[in-house]
């Protein structure tokens, strides 16, 4: 039965990667900012929540400062680097170098403190086993699952029931006709990356717990959670939350098969597929 | 003395990344972090003739290059017919994708440990064995390349892409093929990448997969945004700088061990404060 073990950590890692999904696709049809530095705020949540449980700080506490620090982070590159860029015209090229300088700094301030060994959690109860006829999961794991879940429907929640979700929304689906109604799309842009900053310090805080912590970490999961926001159309929480999961499922699965140091190979893979035959995502709206 | 050349060499090798990059990056417009990568292949390629002494130097250079030419139309074509930002992702994937074959195909590029012992080049016969004889070769490469790409840019193609970053639309209604343009731009592009691949590996006699890896394309990135865009003065001051800065960073006394992550964080500043206050760089054109 392993493909059934590899099934249900598919569905553990991709619910994970689900929520990074769904971040990024707040901010990216929103800003159309393709957020590259999104990497360095997941990683440095999970540093954040290793130093603070590292000095006896209690997990849930830690978690919750975590989330914090990485809003106001999201804020910061929002308000200081983003907007000062279009203040200035700057073409989107240059916009995307500029994250990519916000992702390296990030990283190698991480790296030059904590150093760029791999670390893990001073939490015993993360890596208690339950098992459940054959299969293993821990804690850790278990926690990723509900928490994920809750995130993603909290985030339709906020998206579709609030008013400020609803003027994200207006917003992304047309900033011009936004600032005519008195909404401004700078001020809203500050808040959808700090939100979805905050978002993606769930997954940043919870995957580590049972993986561990490494300073340049970010970079894969991000790839592949565009792939699956791309995959599942720009602009669509659900696809994107989804294809992230089934990308996931897919790469466990495909363990079977192909060694795991591969496995980005299967994700970019399936990028190029869709790429060939539906470059506008499975579940697109009709514009 | 022999230091003096060594820095030489090596910023002359990547005077000729500077220029692919720039190529792909600065004329053509395509954010590119996968330039490491096509170099990479090219210097495992040119290793390989070299070892297996199947080739001499100069033919195993030319199957380099011709093999990075096709590496970069394949990458570039299919992400440039869908959306720009699409090919951040293919660019990602192609670096990370490049890396996990350079570190774990083991048998053809000797894995994480490298391939040392490459054999010294040869030029019709002549073999390149001094470091003194290096300097000259690389020189005269740097003069091909400079040469090619400044004739490259006052000819019609050349005007033809500088028309194509002020307003694709126009070119593209004046009749103009737009993704020709920038397709071959980028197999240009991947012709510099694949012979400074060959002149690296034969310069080192080694090489291993932490040469060609996401932070050396950031550091390709670097180059051209300080140096500056489009122009080949710009890629010819960008290496000349930022590799005189590791040099620099032994003066100020800073651990060994976070050494390189210092180099990449003033990498990732660099871009950022570039991107701010010059984005022309120092001295190039509007990015």
């Amino acid at each position: 039965m392993v493909w059934l073990q590899l099934l249900v950590n598919g569905l553990v890692t991709g619910s994970a990667l689900g929520v990074v999904a769904i971040s990024f696709a707040l901010i990216y049809a929103t800003t159309k900012i393709f957020h590259v530095a999104h990497a360095g705020v997941y990683t440095l949540a999970g540093y954040l929540a290793w130093s603070l449980v590292s000095h006896g700080v209690p997990d849930v506490l830690a978690l919750l400062l975590a989330i914090l620090c990485c809003t106001a982070l999201g804020a910061l590159i929002q308000h200081q680097l983003y907007a000062r860029l279009e203040r200035r015209r700057a073409t989107h090229l240059v916009v995307l170098i500029a994250s990519l300088g916000a992702l390296a700094v990030i990283q190698n301030v991480i790296a030059a403190v904590y150093s760029s060994n791999i670390l893990q959690f001073p939490v015993p109860w993360s890596s208690r086993v339950v098992t459940v006829g054959t299969l293993r999961l821990n804690w850790a794991q278990i926690l990723t699952v509900v928490l994920s879940v809750l995130a993603y429907a909290g985030t339709m929640w906020f998206a579709h029931r609030t008013i400020l979700g609803k003027q994200i929304r207006a917003v992304a689906s047309n900033p011009f006709l936004a600032e005519i109604t008195r909404l401004r799309p700078q001020r809203i842009y500050v808040i959808v990356v700090a939100i979805g900053s905050a978002i993606v310090a769930l997954p940043g805080v919870l995957v580590p717990l049972d993986l561990g912590l490494q300073p340049y970490g970010g970079v894969t999961p991000l790839l592949t959670a565009t792939i699956a926001m791309i995959a599942g159309g720009v602009g669509s929480i659900t696809g994107a939350f989804v294809l992230a999961v089934g990308i996931a499922v897919l790469q466990n699965l495909s363990l079977l098969v192909i060694p795991g140091e591969w496995s980005i190979g299967v994700t970019f893979f399936i990028f190029v597929i869709f790429m060939l035959f539906r470059p506008t995502g499975l579940f697109a709206k009709a514009r | 003395m022999d230091f003096l050349y060594s820095y030489i060499i090596l910023a002359e090798v990547y005077v000729l990344l500077g220029l692919s990059t720039n190529l792909l990056v600065g004329i053509a417009g395509i954010f590119s972090v996968s330039q490491a990568a096509v170099f990479g292949v090219g210097a495992y390629l040119v290793a390989h003739f070299l070892m297996a002494e199947s080739l001499g130097f100069i033919p195993a250079l030319a199957i380099a290059a011709v093999a990075c030419i096709v590496l970069n139309i394949l990458v570039t074509l299919p992400a440039l017919r869908v959306s720009g930002d699409y090919f951040v992702v293919t660019s990602f994937g192609i670096q990370l994708l490049a890396t996990a074959v350079f570190t774990n195909w083991t048998n053809a590029t000797g894995g994480a440990n490298g391939l040392p012992g490459i054999p010294p080049p040869d030029v019709f016969g002549l073999p390149i064995e001094s470091t003194g004889q290096f300097v000259i070769l690389c020189s005269v490469a740097m003069a091909i390349g400079g040469l090619a790409f400044w004739l490259l840019m006052r000819a019609p193609f050349g005007r033809l892409l500088r028309a194509i970053r002020e307003d694709e639309l126009a070119v593209a209604a004046a009749g103009k093929n737009v993704l020709r343009a920038k397709v071959s731009a980028a197999a240009l592009a991947g012709a510099f990448a694949g012979s400074a691949g060959g002149f690296y590996a034969t310069f080192l006699s080694f090489v291993d997969p932490s040469s060609f890896d996401l932070d050396a394309s950031i550091l390709l990135l670097t180059m051209v945004v300080v140096g500056g865009a489009r122009t080949l003065a710009g890629s010819v001051l960008g290496p000349f700088l930022l590799l005189a800065l590791p040099q620099v960073l032994t003066l100020v006394d800073i651990p060994t061990s976070i050494a390189a992550a210092m180099r990449q964080l003033i990498y990732g500043v660099l871009l950022i404060l570039f991107m701010l206050f010059r984005p022309q760089g120092l001295a190039g054109e509007k990015l």
